[in-house]
């Protein structure tokens, strides 16, 4: 029986409908939940490798497992056997079992210098046969900040040791050389005090020595300004002398440039006729010279011309 | 008058008729110049003066490519650089023409320095260099040519010194019985006549013929053929038993040579 009468439409196969939602609710989970175990791998099929480490250090479970930089599996379980020594299985996506050789090696490394630690699959030798599921590898820590701070450590402490030791035995050079600028150190103290001595010997030479030294020097300045007053006094008339050479030099270079002057019209002609002159006589030479060059070559000078030797120098078969 | 006219029209006709004498190139006129230059100083006894102007007057020459004037100068030099006594460096510029192509120097004088280069040689007794030498001057020598009678000579020479006497004195003999042989290789013949003759002990022949080359070589004016004779005169005389004429001759042929070292300088 019906409580209330449903008289709205809408309202009509209410429990259906509500049916229909919750399911389709349901399959969308399921769906986001298998797509999402897709992704993660969780339905890839896994194989167990396993190593044997001396200690869990750095070790955990769901550690990452990589092969050049990319996820293929992740640390399943951490044992403690019976001989102390942890057993370690992880597992690894099957289809990448085929890049990996049995001499592979699992390495725990740091990503970065502070980052988390990955274990590090390496692919082994070509020629090795492909790594088999439940195989055991060989494991090693890759040496990260503290074991580089530890090797530091060790190679210090030795060297701080001997240090110590050297410092503290009398006999060491450094000791001795101590010793010895201890020693030049309390010389030079000695040094310094005659240095202030001799430094006060030369104060007091000064004083007794430079002193009639400066007096002299007063003297002299004194005797420069009476000879100054003099000049003052002399040199107006001995320039006024000069002056009066100078103007008659000026008079005497006006007389000879006046004289220049007065002549110069008849310079041109001069040194033309002088230019004119030495023309003729250089053409005279030249005519002479081209026609002894010409009767030379001609009866009867032509005898008479010495010819210019081309043959060798004489020289015979007892030289 | 008539006769002085006469001779200035033929003047005047023979001027008329010609023409000016070709000037020659600029740098080949310069080394004639400086060619005179060396000339007259070897002449004056000025030998590095000589020398000096002859490597100019070489430098001018190659500049032209003027072959047979380079080749008349490198052989000027080797003759002024024989006479300051360096003796390889005279051999070093004749080899410069020996010992180039043919071609490029003119046969003549490629012949004219084999036969000084055998000269040298022959002088300082490096005798298979010599006939090597001297047979190519020969062999670029036919019977007129201008030195035949220097190699004639220059071969009696060499095998006087090879010690084939009587080849020696023969062809000694020939050669100075040349009608056209010049008055220095006929004195030179004569003394290579003499100096064979010392060799085979005819002393009164040799006597003869030192001194037709002593007279010879007086008119020559050479000082250091006059000492040669002097002292073939000289061991001659000695060895024909004349120690007082050897003495002289001796006496004579240093004074020649000691003016002759003086002369030449330190």
């Amino acid at each position: 029986m019906t409580l209330l009468a449903d008289k709205d439409e809408r309202f009509k196969n209410l429990f259906g409908k509500a049916a229909l939602f919750v399911l389709l609710a349901a399959i969308g989970i399921a769906a986001t939940l298998l797509w999402t175990g897709i992704k993660k791998g969780a339905f890839a099929a896994k194989s167990p490798i396993y190593f044997v480490a001396d200690s869990g250090q750095g070790l955990s479970e769901g550690m990452p497992v990589k092969y050049s930089g990319f996820k293929i599996g992740k640390l399943n379980t951490l044992t403690l056997d019976e001989q102390g020594q942890v057993k370690v299985e992880v597992g690894v996506d099957s289809k990448y079992l085929k890049l990996l050789r049995e001499d592979s090696v699992m390495s725990l490394i740091k990503e970065g210098v502070i980052g988390d630690g990955v274990l590090e699959l390496s692919r082994g030798t070509e020629s090795k046969s492909v790594l088999a599921a439940g195989a055991v590898v060989r494991f090693e820590r890759a040496n990260g900040l503290e074991q580089a701070v530890i090797e530091v450590k060790n190679r210090i402490l030795p060297i701080l040791d001997d240090l110590h030791q050297t410092l503290h035995d009398p006999q060491s050079d450094v000791r001795q050389t101590l010793k010895n600028l201890r020693e030049l150190s309390s010389e030079l103290k000695g040094t310094r005090e005659r240095v202030d001595h001799l430094l006060g010997s030369v104060d007091t030479n000064l004083n007794s020595e430079v002193g009639p030294l400066l007096r002299s020097l007063r003297v002299s300045a004194s005797n420069a300004e009476t000879l100054s007053t003099k000049l003052d006094h002399d040199l107006p008339v001995l320039l006024k002398k000069a002056d009066d050479n100078l103007e008659n030099l000026r008079l005497t270079t006006q007389s000879v440039k006046d004289a220049v002057q007065k002549s110069a019209p008849q310079l041109p002609g001069m040194l033309g006729e002088a230019r004119d002159t030495i023309d003729k006589t250089r053409e005279v030479v030249e005519n002479t010279k081209e026609m002894y060059e010409s009767l030379s070559t001609h009866w009867p000078l032509k005898d008479s011309a010495p010819p210019a030797e081309t043959t060798p120098i004489k020289m015979d078969s007892h030289d | 008058m008539i006769k002085i006219i006469l001779l200035l029209l033929a003047g005047i006709l023979a001027s008329c008729g010609s023409t000016p004498a070709p000037r020659l190139p600029p740098t080949l006129e310069q080394a004639q110049e400086i060619d005179k230059e060396a000339r007259r100083a070897l002449r004056s006894g000025d030998l590095f003066r000589a020398q000096h102007e002859f490597t100019k007057t070489l430098q001018l020459r190659q500049s032209i490519d003027d072959s047979e004037g380079v080749a008349t100068t490198i052989i000027n030099l080797a003759t002024v650089t024989h006479q300051m006594h360096d003796d390889e460096g005279a051999l070093n510029w004749l080899n410069k023409i020996t010992l180039e192509i043919p071609s490029v120097y003119p046969a003549a004088l490629r012949m004219d320095a084999s036969f000084r280069k055998a000269v040298i040689l022959i002088n300082l007794e490096r005798l298979p260099e010599a006939e090597s030498s001297l047979a190519d001057a020969e062999k670029l020598c036919d019977k007129k040519c201008s030195l035949h009678f220097g190699l004639e000579g220059l071969h009696a020479r060499l095998l006087l010194l090879k010690g084939d006497t009587q080849s020696a004195l023969e062809l000694a003999l020939t050669v100075s019985k040349e009608a056209e042989i010049n008055k220095e290789e006929l004195a030179n013949a004569l003394r290579t006549i003499a100096a064979a003759e010392e060799k085979l002990a005819r002393y009164t022949e040799a006597l003869l013929h030192y001194q037709s080359a002593l007279e010879l070589d007086k008119t020559l004016s050479l000082s250091g053929r006059i000492g040669e004779d002097l002292a073939g005169l000289a061991r001659v005389a000695k060895q024909l038993g004349r120690a007082q004429e050897s003495s002289a001759y001796l006496k004579r042929a240093e004074l020649v040579n000691n003016a002759l070292r003086q002369s030449s300088g330190p």
